[in-house]
């Protein structure tokens, strides 16, 4: 009779992962004496902390990686240990410096979080109005109409020039391309003064969240045409030749298989692109008059965005205005972040939806 | 049904082929009479994926892509004037040498995708469903999971199902390029049974690197060929026993023996 082989539990360790204690010890060492020995170095001759990272705890640091590396793996120990600390070290310093930023706001910012700073707007609020009073809902409000009015246009228009950079063979393509990406570093307080002298100075237009919109226009395009154009480029050339040869006329080939599976990362090139704009704060100055009321109308009269609020608040300079504009660039950010957690999860998505049940 | 009077379905006249400047096939005259299973053997790189291309106009798509030579379906050039590339790739299926599912797709809309994508009407989608899933001996394996994405289906099931979707299409003329390269034998018996009975139906050109496959499958044989950088050109064309058993060319016979280069 044939014998069944049993299922056995997983072992604790897989052979790659085995150490001994002589590494365990070495490698714990070289990870923590380096930074006490910079640490009491520092201290006693008080060295400034920057330049006491660098200039003592970073050598300090990889000479003892190599030591612990060159004893342990030979050479290749050795070139592995300085690749890890350099990594190591850097990529810390980043996230440190990103943390306390992102930390400051939170610290500065909570305090002003309550319910009436979102859901009131400033009308009657001046920049000394207890805190309790007023909010930036009309900006929330301002900045929605404005960005959604700037996203629908957009979005056509990228997507419109993402196919064409896939999906033509035309010449132009090239010079197509080296336009978007130059608009990319376009600085976005021209593209306002663009708006605000070919529209406003001359008169065919007051400063409404229309011209404001327009003034987003430029610097969104270019995120959402080029993100795009990654999503449609990944599509397999193979799905291609599969519809075109099953007799697809190049537009059906487009829309029923193409554009379903570059559909998340279109997704996500819009998601950035409005990450993009939500925080513009030069082109609104100079486009969009302030509002200290709620206006969702963006072909008529003032209107106030996040940024420019925060910005308003900041320049008024008294306590409270400065506190106001901490909440707005909390508020700012938490928009941001959920934006960019939407990007993530649609980015992530499966292609194909879950199988369904089975009768 | 008569096979040796078949008109010549698909027939090709003094095809060239290049890529940019350099010439890759000269020269190919071949003919694909109905119902006939015709096997393009050769070593890699002469050019058989090329030709196959050219004969429903795929190889167009390819944007360094030259040709000269027209291809006669019926008679009629399908390179011609006022010839839409679209309609000959209806007529003329194609199955690539990778399997290509659409990703986005459950099995089922896998097999209809054809259809959709070429406008066609139709009302049964089950029935097409079940039957072209059949002829391509993979329903059994699949028929309680259609709505299930195609991807899910390993390399060899994920190459049937793409030819049970160029079968849906029912075209006049069927290609196929290295089909059961990802094959295990058992499939791979079982979509040689599949052209058998398909070509009761239709005109197959089938692209192999396994010569006792050709031998299997195909009535006739032609061997291309490309020397040392020149373009790939046919050696031999005849009946499949023939180009096995009494080749003319000392080429030929040392590629199906097996001792070449
Ligand atoms: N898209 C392309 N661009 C440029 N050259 C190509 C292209 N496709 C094929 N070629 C060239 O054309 C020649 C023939 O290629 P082809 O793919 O037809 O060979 P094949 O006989 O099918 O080989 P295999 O048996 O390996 O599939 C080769 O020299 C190849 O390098
Ligand atoms: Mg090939």
């Amino acid at each position: 009779m044939a014998q069944v082989t049993q299922a056995l539990p997983r072992p604790k360790q897989a052979p790659w992962q085995r150490r001994n204690l002589k590494n365990i010890v070495l490698i714990t060492l070289a990870s923590v004496l380096p930074s006490l020995l910079a640490i009491a170095i520092t201290v006693a001759f008080s060295i400034d902390g920057a330049i006491g990272l660098v200039a003592v705890f970073l050598p300090i640091q990889i000479l003892a990686t190599v030591a612990v590396g060159q004893y342990l793996y030979k050479k290749r120990g050795r070139q592995d240990a300085v690749l890890m600390i350099f990594t190591i070290f850097f990529s810390t310093l980043v996230v440190v410096l990103l943390t306390s930023v992102l930390v400051s706001v939170f610290q500065r910012g909570a305090a002003m979080m309550r319910l009436s700073f979102i859901s009131q707007n400033a009308t009657y609020i001046s920049s000394t109005t207890s805190l309790d009073y007023g909010g930036l809902g009309h900006a929330m409000l301002g900045s929605l109409a404005i960005v959604g009015f700037t996203t629908l246009v957009t979005v056509p228009l990228g997507v419109g020039v993402a196919i064409y950079l896939t999906e033509s063979r035309s010449g132009s393509r090239g010079i197509v391309r080296s336009l978007i990406q130059s608009m990319s570093g376009l600085p976005s307080v021209v593209s306002g003064m663009f708006i605000y002298s070919a529209l406003i100075v001359t008169g065919v237009s007051h400063q409404i969240g229309l011209t404001g919109s327009l003034a987003l226009i430029p610097l969104m395009l270019p995120t959402v045409a080029r993100v795009c154009e990654e999503a449609l480029r990944l599509v397999p050339g193979d799905l291609r030749s599969a519809a075109l040869g099953l007799g697809a006329p190049s537009y059906r080939m487009f829309l029923q298989v193409v554009l379903p599976a570059a559909r998340t990362g279109i997704i996500t090139a819009v998601l950035l692109g409005v990450a993009r704009v939500i925080g513009e704060t030069a082109p609104l100055l100079l486009t969009v008059n302030a509002a200290a009321n709620t206006n969702l109308n963006i072909f008529d009269g003032p209107i106030e965005t996040l940024p420019t609020f925060l910005f308003r608040n900041l320049s008024y300079g008294t306590d409270n205005s400065i506190q106001r504009a901490w909440g707005a660039a909390l508020v700012v950010l938490f928009l941001v972040l959920i934006i960019f957690t939407l990007a993530r999860t649609v980015g992530g998505d499966k292609k194909v939806a879950k199988p369904k049940k089975r009768k | 049904m008569n096979l040796s009077t078949a008109t010549s379905h698909l027939r090709s006249e003094d095809i060239n082929v290049w890529f940019g400047e350099r010439h890759v096939l000269a020269d190919v005259n071949l003919d694909f009479p109905s119902n006939q299973v015709t096997a393009l053997i050769g070593p890699s790189g002469c050019g058989k994926s090329t030709f196959l291309r050219t004969l429903n106009r795929m190889h167009e798509l390819i944007p360094s892509a030259g040709l000269a030579g027209s291809v006669l379906l019926d008679g009629q050039d399908i390179y011609g004037d006022g010839v839409n590339p679209v309609d000959v790739r209806i007529k003329i299926g194609m199955v690539f040498q990778k399997p290509n599912p659409f990703p986005t797709m459950s099995i089922k809309e896998n097999i209809l995708s054809g259809l959709k994508l070429s406008g066609r009407k139709f009302v049964n989608g089950d029935d097409i469903v079940e039957t072209s899933l059949r002829r391509a001996s993979i329903w059994n394996e699949v028929k309680d999971r259609l709505g299930e994405p195609a991807i899910s289906l390993s390399g060899g099931q994920q190459q049937r199902l793409c030819i049970a979707r160029s079968l849906a299409m029912e075209p006049e003329v069927l290609l196929m390029d290295e089909p059961c390269s990802a094959l295990d034998p058992g499939s791979t018996r079982r979509i040689e049974e599949t052209i058998e009975e398909l070509s009761e139906a239709m005109t197959i050109v089938i692209v192999t690197h396994n010569m006792q496959q050709a031998q299997r499958v195909s009535h006739q044989t032609a061997f291309f060929l490309a020397e040392d950088g020149n373009p790939g050109t046919v050696v031999e064309f005849g009946s499949t026993d023939d180009v096995f058993n009494r080749p003319v060319d000392a080429r030929t016979n040392d590629y199906v023996n097996g001792h070449f280069g």
